[in-house]
């Protein structure tokens, strides 16, 4: 008889995270396509419709990476919170945040010089993310309140007061089917370059980039790092853990905040109900999956972006567009599965005999 | 007939690219005390491991009472009567006595748990009642409760991994009492996991040898094996090193007056009214069981606890009010006594780990060169001779003897002026034990101030120039070396001195 | 007329409290044995969908309600699977199930947007305008009774029975539970998926009677607070009873505000549930000072080979 035994490898493949997002994504598009077959419907035509309509020209890939945009830069947040072993479940609230601050400032100000504008909007869209996270963050350093649950239901209330000002004090009377802000003036819209492809994104490979270096290359990073990994070294070496997990969490939820400020100022252009389907929660897991990598963060997040573009497209052939989330979800579930062969052995047991 | 209640043949196990155990042979006779001889790392811990059926061997057999048994996990290994207590207990916290005792499935005293409890209660003397939680125990009282769980899951193999090493002397020989009645009175066939010659010799009739994974010696008579006899087959033809001790001393680099302290989380002790001296080229051991204040102290002297009335002096500078920062300034090192959850970071990387004492070095402004670090740890590979192959490597994949020289080259390749070091040599094997306890000397040569905090009282008569003992968090008896016996400071470490 | 407007918030807040606290206690068993599942929210998607698709077909409740919680427990031995066996990380698991549970719901569900219902879940006693304390819970529905049913017994169960305090001890000390001879995987195994199996009746409990018909995000946010609840209730089946009890009152509170003469808005009041369960659940830890009373081993995947 065999025994099985399981035990943890000493050295993990650097690429593991990589090879277990394609296992996954290939486990995601067979899930797709068996669901798609029981639909009566031919999952060939269906993704390659999707393939050519949100990769298959310069304006798809735009849009894809435009959708991305927002997902990387929320993720990118996630990232440097997890670096502190912290969650932060609160990056959909904190979106929404960004865009009402930023309409906040908006509103508040008067337009002299444009590109000035778009800046001190972004930058308020980034202070409100930051704001928005302020409550859990505070509460989990001072009195190590469970961060999770409340940046989760942060999410709530901000979607709520979110839905208070478009049906109140920010209802823009020429909106008539869709409750929704006023539009910004097209004076701070963001720029584009190749027709579509919105300068957001742009900020968005900057922020990959900076993150990357901060993680990986700055002392806070460091400090970050040896916090992350126990507490007690943190004191032990002399760095304020609890300081620095809050300055974390703060870009974390600016981040996300500018996420906000990103995709009003490129795609929405006022604040609605509709700023954000879910970015902030699927933020999460793709930066997990990729092992809050940046990079990974950026690429994963790109690929995503067209599966959303993809998903919303196929509507027209009759397919829900929710398959796209079921794939996404599948995807990143596949991926988890297959992270675990790459980090565990099982090693067969002989019998003496 | 074989009168083995358990026989072990062929046994090697191995973890990862180590071979812990080859080809190993072990067997106990009935209702014996036995003795499991080796030093730290001979895989003494491993073969207990695989008999209790925590551990799987890749290959061998083990039978009980003559018949083979197939695949060994806990519960089938309880149910065969074999029980083992561990050095570090796993003893649920937050649950009571009782409830340690009879939630495990195979235990025998259901309905007559409060007569068991008492009858075995008055064996190994202990006070404590059943409804007690065991977080408001005492380590010697938790092993107590460790040792009842096997009986009270009717186990007749009763293993045990170093269990004197958190007792005082005073505690050590209750225990041997307390076997000997299990084992003539109760019928029970123990074996004592150990390093420590003295106790084997005392305590058992059976002694095995385990050296480097493989069992150099089978079921030797215990009276007539002698002390060098043991030496030479634990460790080879090495022997102990004495140190020198004629080492110069200066003035007096770190100053503790008068250091009271107060934990508001119950269960930990308070600091008494400590006051002591180290002078350069000293080095003052600190004596004491495990949880009478010494982590507390030496968290007060290196700048991690803050909360405290008194005065912390280094080399006449007093930074009482200050933090780590400031006892880095002043060369002050620590080796904390968790290596791997205080002095490393789990999880993290080699070459981060390397980093924490001095990364402010690598700096420049923001940044953080990582060539100057990997420089920097290669330096310390190179000096104090780690085996560190991958330096991106989370830090836990090293072995204990080669984390424990990177906590310590990081913490003394600076010379530091003061060095505080817990525990530095637990679970270690003889040959890191030795190159250890050399840096540390050397250090002292250098004229560093040492203030050696220690369990091993074999460590401690080893190094030190003065001794101190500590008890419930006051400073009890101070010992001059040479005035100093082990009795002496075992006494004190129970509290029973003048 | 006041007495009905009273037992009529009263009854609300009944049924409201007994779907949050069903769920909270359907984890409450999960994170006993060490297993943190996020995924609740998508768990009673699960039931919720499963069932009332079976109900708009069979028109039997019985059947609908068993397929309810069978599904949801199905899918969240997905959860256990890859916490328990695979031994990845908890929280990002329960994360993608909850998206996967609402995205495969929402598919699922497309085509029943709208459906009317032929059956509901039954009352023991049926009365239209309930005037009094008994009378509302006389005429609350099977699932009520059930729901106290299942919190005696799992209160029984944790502190009475070998069962529940092995369970406890594998959540308090997998190591420790595992060198008495407990099976920790399969605890934990079977716990996450009875876990979600009650949130599978609370999904059923959520299209059968308390809404009764399907849409999207039904379920808005419940799972997320039956996971605050458990926090709050100290893991305690009757403390995460009251607590049930305080947010079923404000659910059903909101809506009636204007009525009692409120003039708030009403999204903005829809809000307080959601601030209330955070500032409940920072002033119970600090004044618990961190000891919430959470099984200490919880989110860490047990694995018998480490050293």
């Amino acid at each position: 008889m065999n025994k099985y035994l399981l035990s943890k490898k000493i050295v993990v493949n650097e690429l593991s995270t990589f090879y277990s997002f394609v296992i996954g994504l290939t486990i995601g598009i067979g899930i797709g396509s068996i669901i798609l077959l029981a639909q009566g419907q031919n999952p060939v035509d269906v993704f390659s419709l999707m393939l050519r309509l949100s990769i298959g020209s310069v304006k798809s890939i735009s849009s894809s990476l435009n959708k991305a945009t927002p997902l990387i830069l929320a993720g990118l947040g996630i990232s440097i919170i997890n670096s502190v072993k912290l969650w932060n479940i609160g990056a959909e609230g904190q979106i929404f945040m960004g865009g009402i601050a930023l309409n906040f400032i908006y509103i508040s100000t008067e337009v002299t010089n444009p590109n000035f504008s778009i800046l001190l909007l972004l930058l308020a869209s980034f202070v409100g993310g930051a704001v928005c996270i302020l409550f859990p963050a505070i509460s989990k350093v001072l009195f190590g309140v469970n961060e999770i649950i409340t940046t989760l239901l942060f999410n709530y209330i901000v979607i709520g007061l979110t839905v208070y000002l478009v049906n109140g004090p920010w209802k823009d009377p020429n909106s008539l089917n869709f409750p929704a802000a006023a539009y910004v003036g097209k004076e701070v819209y963001l720029p584009t370059v190749f027709g579509r492809l919105s300068y957001g994104f742009i900020i968005c490979f900057l922020c990959t980039l900076g993150v990357h270096y901060l993680k990986e290359k700055s002392v806070f990073g460091y400090e970050l790092r040896i916090s992350g990994g126990s507490a007690l070294t943190a004191i032990y070496a002399g760095i304020n853990a609890k300081q620095k997990a809050f300055v974390a969490m703060l870009i974390g939820g600016g981040l996300a905040g500018l996420a906000g400020g990103v995709e009003l100022l490129s795609q929405t252009h006022r604040v609605s109900t509709g700023l954000s389907q879910g970015f902030g929660y699927t933020a999460i897991i793709v930066a997990a999956i990729t092992g809050m990598r940046p990079f990974g963060i950026f690429l994963v997040g790109s690929l995503f972006g067209a599966l959303t573009i993809g998903g919303s497209v196929i509507q027209t052939m009759g397919v829900s567009s929710y398959i796209a989330d079921v794939i996404q979800a599948t995807t990143l579930f596949g991926a988890l599965i297959a992270q675990f062969f790459f980090t565990y052995k099982i090693t067969k047991v002989t019998e003496d005999v | 007939m074989n009168n083995n209640i358990l026989e072990a043949k062929n046994i090697t196990k191995s973890f990862g690219n180590t071979h812990a155990l080859k080809n190993v042979n072990f067997y106990l006779h009935k209702s014996k005390i036995h003795g499991l001889l080796g030093e730290n790392g001979a895989g003494k811990s491993s073969l207990m491991n695989i008999l209790s059926g925590i551990y799987q061997p890749e290959n061998g057999s083990i039978y009980i009472d003559g018949i083979k048994v197939k695949k060994l996990n806990p519960d089938l290994a309880a149910k065969l009567g074999i029980g083992m207590v561990h050095q570090e207990f796993r003893l649920i916290n937050n649950f009571t006595i009782k409830d340690n005792l009879t939630l495990s499935k195979s235990n025998i005293y259901t309905d007559d748990f409060n007569e068991a409890f008492k009858k075995y209660s008055d064996i190994f003397s202990l006070s404590a009642g059943s409804e007690t939680l065991i977080n408001q125990l005492s380590v010697g009282e938790k092993q107590k409760i460790e040792i009842m769980k096997l009986i009270f899951n009717n186990n007749k193999i009763m293993l045990l991994d170093e269990p004197t090493a958190v007792l005082t002397p005073q505690e050590t020989n209750q225990l041997r009492i307390s076997l000997k009645k299990l084992s003539e009175e109760d019928d029970k066939t123990i074996v004592l996991i150990t390093h420590k010659l003295k106790e084997i010799q005392e305590f058992t009739e059976s002694i095995f040898v385990l050296k480097d994974g493989v069992m150099v010696a089978e079921d030797l008579e215990t009276k007539k094996v002698t002390k060098n006899d043991l030496i030479t087959l634990m460790m080879g033809e090495v022997s102990q090193s004495e140190i020198r001790k004629d080492n110069q001393k200066g003035k007096d680099k770190l100053e503790v007056e008068n250091i009271f302290f107060e934990n508001i989380h119950s269960n930990v002790p308070t600091l008494e009214n400590i006051s002591l001296k180290v002078q350069a080229g000293e080095i003052l051991g600190i004596a004491g069981v495990s949880g009478n204040g010494q982590v507390e102290l030496a968290n007060i002297i290196s700048g991690i606890e803050r909360e405290y009335k008194g005065k912390v002096i280094i080399n006449g500078k007093n930074i009482s009010n200050q933090g780590v920062k400031a006892r880095k300034n002043l060369n002050l090192s620590y080796i904390p006594e968790n290596r791997l959850g205080v002095g490393l970071a789990p999880g993290v990387s080699i070459i981060d780990n390397s980093a924490v004492k001095d990364y402010f070095k690598s700096r420049l402004g923001p940044h953080l060169s990582s060539n100057k670090m990997l420089d920097y740890l290669n330096i310390l590979i190179k000096q104090f001779s780690i085996k560190a192959p991958d330096p991106k490597a989370e830090v836990s994949t090293l072995s204990g003897g080669n984390m424990q020289k990177l906590l310590m080259g990081r913490e003394l390749i600076s010379n530091p002026e003061v060095i505080i070091a817990a525990q530095p040599t637990r679970g270690l094997d003889i040959n890191a034990v030795q190159s250890l306890h050399d840096l540390i000397v050397k250090q002292r040569d250098n004229g560093a101030a040492v203030m050696l905090i220690s369990e091993d009282l074999d460590e401690l008569f080893k190094l030190s120039d003065r001794i101190i003992v500590l008890y419930e968090g006051k400073i009890v008896k101070e010992f001059i070396i040479d005035e100093a016996n082990i009795e002496g400071v075992g006494l004190a470490m129970a509290g029973l001195s003048e | 007329m006041f007495d009905i407007q009273l037992m009529g918030l009263f009854n609300a807040t009944l049924q409201a409290a007994t779907l949050l606290f069903i769920a909270a206690l359907g984890e409450l068993i999960t994170e006993k044995s060490g297993i943190l599942n996020l995924g609740v929210e998508g768990m009673i998607s699960v039931g919720a969908v499963t069932g009332f698709i079976t109900a708009v077909n069979t028109g039997n409740i019985f059947i609908s309600v068993l397929v309810g919680v069978f599904s949801a427990a199905l899918f969240s031995s997905l959860h256990a699977f890859v916490t328990v066996v695979l031994k990845q990380d908890q929280t990002v698991s329960g994360l993608i199930l909850t998206i996967l549970g609402l995205s495969l719901s929402a598919l699922m569900g497309k085509q029943y947007v709208g459906k009317k219902l032929p059956v509901k879940i039954e009352s023991l006693v049926t009365i239209k305008e309930p005037t009094n304390i008994i009378e509302v819970l006389l005429s609350q529905n099977y699932i009520f009774f059930l729901s106290i049913i299942l919190m005696i017994s799992t209160a029984y169960m944790l502190k009475k029975t070998m069962f529940g305090r092995r369970l406890e001890a594998v959540g308090e000390d997998s190591r420790a539970a595992d060198s008495m001879g407990l099976n920790v995987n399969k605890t934990q195994f079977i716990a996450t998926c009875v876990g979600g199996g009650f949130s599978g009746l609370a999904g059923v409990y959520l299209t059968l009677s308390y809404v009764p018909y399907w849409t999207d995000n039904m379920t808005s946010g419940r799972g997320w607070i039956a996971l605050a609840l458990v926090i709050f209730g100290g893991w305690k089946p009757y403390r995460t009873a009251v607590g049930a009890l305080l947010f079923g009152f404000l659910e059903a509170l909101v809506p009636r505000l204007q009525t009692y003469g409120f003039e708030l808005s009403p999204y903005l009041v829809k809000v307080t549930p959601y601030a209330i369960t955070i500032l409940i659940l920072v002033v119970l830890t600090i004044y618990k000072g961190g000891r919430t009373g959470a099984p200490s081993n919880i989110g860490i995947p047990f694995f018998r080979e480490s050293r």
